[in-house]
């Protein structure tokens, strides 16, 4: 095969594309029920939008499939640097609706870069881990991976999106493992963020505690070095309510309202209910296409992108939800799969961390929409309109469908 | 080539990471189990029997007064007549009997109901600005409109007999494209109302209110059942009032006056810079954006040759004309060997360079020093003086008096107008394509210098105040931002004032039409006859009056009309008497 271009399109993961197409196609079918609503507007409807966007995004991934591995691997810090720059682009324009995550271009929509940051920020991560035969048995070492990925985070963060900076983390720590980080070092990293939030709850600080003191003993470091590790977190746990009252009422709201941007209680607790009662009056079938009551009364917040999956829950029932989450879990665990068989180091990370990235999306948005987890604006990978989110996500399974074939170029 | 690091990943962490994919993937497949089979009885009545509406009640506007109370505009309350497409069982017989009642067109309902249609569930509107009577009448006919509702909503409605439509501006409906550009999103609703222009933008965070939010049950068929007693409703709070410092009198003195004509008018308080008239004519009705009239006449006004929409008074750029001479005799007068008494022959024409520049009197002022030359309005004394400055210093003082700037009057989208300096006519026309002949036409206002009204008005009130005016303004707030400070010496004001005095009391002064002859009151003033590429000359009379220790000043702008001191001055007059008539009805 050596000096060969062409693609083996016997090895290529048919069942990853079949799974793809399927999460698209009714994608498709619910904006098309959702644009009812739009009488008259055919070219303004979520429906119109996002079918002229799979032609240039599926493009994109076929595209990709012709890029030899080692181009890729070349460029991966040029496209890490194109997506900082690209993420700090809406700043140089005017906000929209408050926030600078879109980039108005001129064009009839505007462009979200954090979604192609992310992607370029696993890239770069899964390089970076790959040509670095890390002491992966030395804490020290996971610094830098974690501060390439905390530089795109924070951007995004102070845009404001923390749905989107949240995803944007997320690959770094499966991806550590992957490359041999201890487990207790990755713990490291949470420890201190769960001794801040549970210090505000007496249980839930004291269980905390617990499970710091035996997984401490457990991983068995220097005596000297897991006395400071325990009380520090302890510390700076005890220390958190403090340096909160301190702050001002303004500035405590600031946080909260970053942190969770529906505080207003109408707000948010209303999106839920309604967004619970939608799903849960679909029962096992559904009340058919185009005759969700909750959808088409406009009870339903943001349905094209952020709560897509309570259309489809009221109009299509458990079952095809159901059938939505294992179509796309098993095109997670295919990734995973073509991940640990990948023979070269930087083709499994990317993988793994494609793989992190859509079960974060899945996983956030999914739980948000049944109020597991507090409103948070992140869509659902090939379902959700938006054009951006759309060709990232293609531009995954392009990297996908490449890097999982072993062949030899 | 193949990337040369192997892949390390152990079966472990393989098995471990389909592990927690399963796991959580199972977790949200439980959740919706438990909501949809196991909460399906519960959440399934939820959605028929106790559904949840938002519904928002758009808060009135606050009210535009005048200095004295009087209401300018005020809120009707109009009604909006909606449709639920969904319980619409016969549209085309249900929309005739609607348009018999309220005696609208059918197809016009129908356009409304297409264009508004959202959704089957969802109210639709149909028509707007019903009034009590009609929405009365339809309901006696309730049994037959099933599927019909209304909802009030306050429109704009305006009391008063002044027009002022520059003034308070207008509102509009927010739609897409507002919404969209709004920096914060949740601010206004789709059909909620924004000041556009005038009054009604510059303070619409004052004006605009909060709008109420109630939540209703509604059945099955999207009937409001009453409220929800988780989300209490939040009543709409009207937005606040505000004073303006218009005058009603004077300001319907003004339109009178400027009925025929086109041009601006502002009168004010020269201290405080507070104006209590302004028109720029032709205007229009203000209904006119309320939705209340008729198509026609929309269309009169919007393709009106004349442009009526154009706000003159500070979006109109003219040439300021000999009005200006007040700021060329302060430049001289700052020159310590300047002697105002000096005399200068006018010989109707003056030669300077290669070029020939004429008084407006052809035959000649003969004699004139300073004094003379204001109140005669003579060209050929300050092409004389003025040729021995610099283009500099002259722009300087312009600017000193606020031109080349925005005065800074609280109504958005002012113009600045143009002061030319030494680079803008080497920008304009090269280096070497203008001569010093330019400061020749720029010390009696002619040539690039292009000023608006409200410029003008800034100027006078400065004259009049020696440099103390404050910032002109249509409503007073707390803190009135500073305006610019000429600090020129007494004796150039004391000259600058006795001049303005002789134009108006000399018995060849330019302006003596300005003088109403009552007993007690002292006008000063300047005529400016202002050529312009567009046809006739404009007219300007600037100036103010004193009375009981009161000063008015006015600016008085008529396009095309010919000699200032001939048609300009004349209105000053009529407006002079008409404010001493305002004031003894108000003080009596």
């Amino acid at each position: 095969m050596i000096g060969s271009q062409s693609i083996p399109y016997k090895e290529m993961p048919l069942r990853i594309i079949w799974s793809v197409a399927f999460l698209s196609l009714v994608g498709l079918v619910v904006l098309n029920s959702i644009s009812q609503q739009y009488q008259g507007r055919f070219l303004d409807t979520p429906f119109t939008k996002q079918f002229l966007f799979l032609f240039p995004a599926a493009l994109i991934a076929y595209i990709i499939i012709f890029i030899p591995r080692y181009t890729i691997h070349k460029y991966t810090y040029t496209l890490y640097a194109l997506g900082i720059i690209f993420v700090l682009l809406p700043y140089t324009g005017n906000p929209h609706a408050g926030t600078y995550r879109w980039f108005d271009l001129g064009l009839p929509f505007a462009i979200q870069p954090s979604e192609f940051a992310k992607v370029f920020t696993t890239l770069a991560l899964a390089r970076y881990l790959s040509d670095h035969t890390l002491q992966m048995k030395h804490f020290t070492s996971i610094i830098i991976p974690i501060g390439l990925a905390l530089v795109p985070t924070l951007i995004v963060m102070n845009q404001p999106d923390l749905g989107t900076a949240i995803v944007m983390m997320t690959p770094i720590l499966p991806m550590l493992y992957w490359s041999g980080a201890r487990p207790f070092y990755l713990f490291l990293v949470l420890a201190p963020i769960f001794s801040m939030v549970t210090a505000f709850h007496t249980t839930a600080f004291t269980l905390w505690a617990i499970v710091l003191g035996v997984v401490i003993i457990t991983a068995r470091p220097k005596l000297v070095l897991s006395l400071f590790l325990f009380f520090g977190n302890i510390f700076l746990g005890l220390l958190s309510p403090y340096a909160w009252n301190s702050l001002t009422l303004y500035q405590q709201n600031r946080i909260l309202t970053f942190i969770n941007p529906e505080k207003d209680p109408l707000g948010a607790a209303y999106q839920i209910i309604q967004s619970k009662t939608a799903i849960g009056s679909g029962g096992l079938l559904g009340k058919g296409w185009g005759e969700g009551t909750q959808t088409h009364l406009k009870f339903l917040p943001v349905q094209d992108s952020d709560f897509i999956l309570s259309v489809i829950g009221e109009e299509m029932g458990f079952m095809m939800i159901s059938t939505i989450l294992i179509v796309i879990g098993y095109l997670i665990m295919q990734i995973l799969k073509r991940s640990f068989l990948s023979k070269d180091r930087f083709s499994s990370l990317a993988l793994i961390g494609i793989a992190a990235i859509l079960l974060a999306h899945v996983f956030v948005n999914t739980a948000m929409t049944v109020g597991l987890i507090p409103v948070k604006g992140l869509p659902f990978p090939f379902l959700s309109a938006g054009g951006s989110f759309l060709i990232a996500s293609y531009i995954m399974v392009g990297l996908v469908l490449k890097l999982s074939v072993n062949y030899t170029d | 080539m193949m990337l040369k690091a192997d892949n390390i990943a152990s079966l472990r962490q393989y098995y471990f990471a389909v592990g927690i994919t399963c796991v959580l993937i199972t977790v949200l497949i439980l959740r919706f189990f438990q909501i949809q089979i196991l909460g399906y009885a519960q959440y399934s009545q939820k959605a028929n029997t106790n559904r949840i509406r938002k519904v928002t009640t758009s808060a009135p506007r606050g009210l535009i007064l005048d200095r004295n109370g009087q209401i300018l505009v005020d809120n009707l309350p109009t009604y909006i007549l909606k449709a639920v497409p969904g319980e619409l069982s016969q549209k085309g017989k249900t929309f005739g009997l609607i348009s018999d009642i309220i005696g609208l067109d059918s197809n016009t309902v129908l356009k409304n109901y297409k264009k508004y249609y959202r959704g089957r569930f969802i109210q639709t509107r149909l028509a707007k600005d019903l009034t009590f009577y009609q929405v009365s009448k339809l309901e006696e006919n309730r049994l037959n409109l099933e599927g019909i509702y209304y909802q009030q909503f306050p429109e704009r409605y305006f009391p008063s007999d002044v027009k002022a439509s520059h003034i308070l501006g207008y509102v509009r409906e927010v739609d897409r494209s507002i919404r969209e550009s709004s920096t914060n999103a949740n601010e206004y609703e789709l059909g909620d109302i924004i000041g556009w222009t005038g009054l009604e933008r510059s303070y619409e965070h004052f004006l605009k209110g909060q709008r109420g939010v109630q939540f209703y049950q509604v059945d099955a068929y999207g009937r409001e059942v009453g409220h929800v007693a988780d989300f209490p409703p939040r009543d709409p709070e009207p937005g606040q009032n505000i004073i303006t410092t218009i005058d009603i009198n004077v300001q319907k003195k003004l339109e009178y006056i400027m009925e025929e004509r086109r041009g601006v008018i502002i009168v004010g308080l020269p201290e405080t810079g507070e104006i209590l008239g302004a028109v720029s004519a032709p205007d229009y009705k203000p209904e006119l954006f309320t939705g209340l009239i008729l198509e026609n006449d929309w269309n009169s006004v919007l393709y009106h040759p004349e442009k009526p929409l154009v706000n003159r008074f500070s979006q109109g750029l003219y040439p300021p004309g000999s009005i200006v001479k007040m700021i060329t005799a302060s430049v001289m007068m700052d020159n310590p060997d300047f002697d105002p008494h000096a005399e200068q022959i006018c010989e109707g024409v003056y030669q300077f360079g290669d070029r020939v520049f004429a008084c407006w009197y052809t035959t000649g002022h003969g004699s004139v020093n300073l004094t003379s030359s204001i109140l005669h309005s003579c060209d050929i004394y300050f092409y004389k003086t003025i040729q021995y400055y610099e283009l500099a210093k002259l722009a300087q003082y312009f600017r000193l008096f606020g031109f080349g700037q925005p005065t800074g009057v609280d109504i958005v989208g002012e113009l600045k107008g143009t002061v030319p300096t030494t680079s803008y006519m080497n920008n304009r026309y090269g280096r070497f394509g203008w001569s010093k002949g330019a400061l020749l036409n720029f010390c009696i206002g002619q040539g690039e210098i292009l000023v608006t009204p409200m410029q003008v008005f800034n100027y006078v009130n400065l004259l009049a105040t020696r440099g103390q005016a404050l910032r002109p303004h249509f409503v007073n707030v707390d803190q009135i931002s500073e305006n610019i400070k000429p600090n020129l010496n007494t004796e150039t004001w004391d000259r600058i004032i006795f001049d303005m005095g002789q134009v108006i009391t000399h018995k060849n002064g330019t302006g003596k039409r300005a003088l109403p002859l009552i007993p007690g009151m002292k006008v000063y003033g300047k005529t400016g006859t202002a050529e312009n590429p567009h046809g006739e000359d404009h007219a300007w009379f600037i100036g103010w009056m004193n009375y009981h220790e009161k000063n008015y000043s006015i600016v008085v702008l008529l396009e095309n009309a010919g000699s200032g001191g001939v048609v300009a001055a004349p209105v000053a007059r009529e407006v002079f008497k008409d404010i001493v008539k305002v004031n003894q009805l108000v003080s009596r």
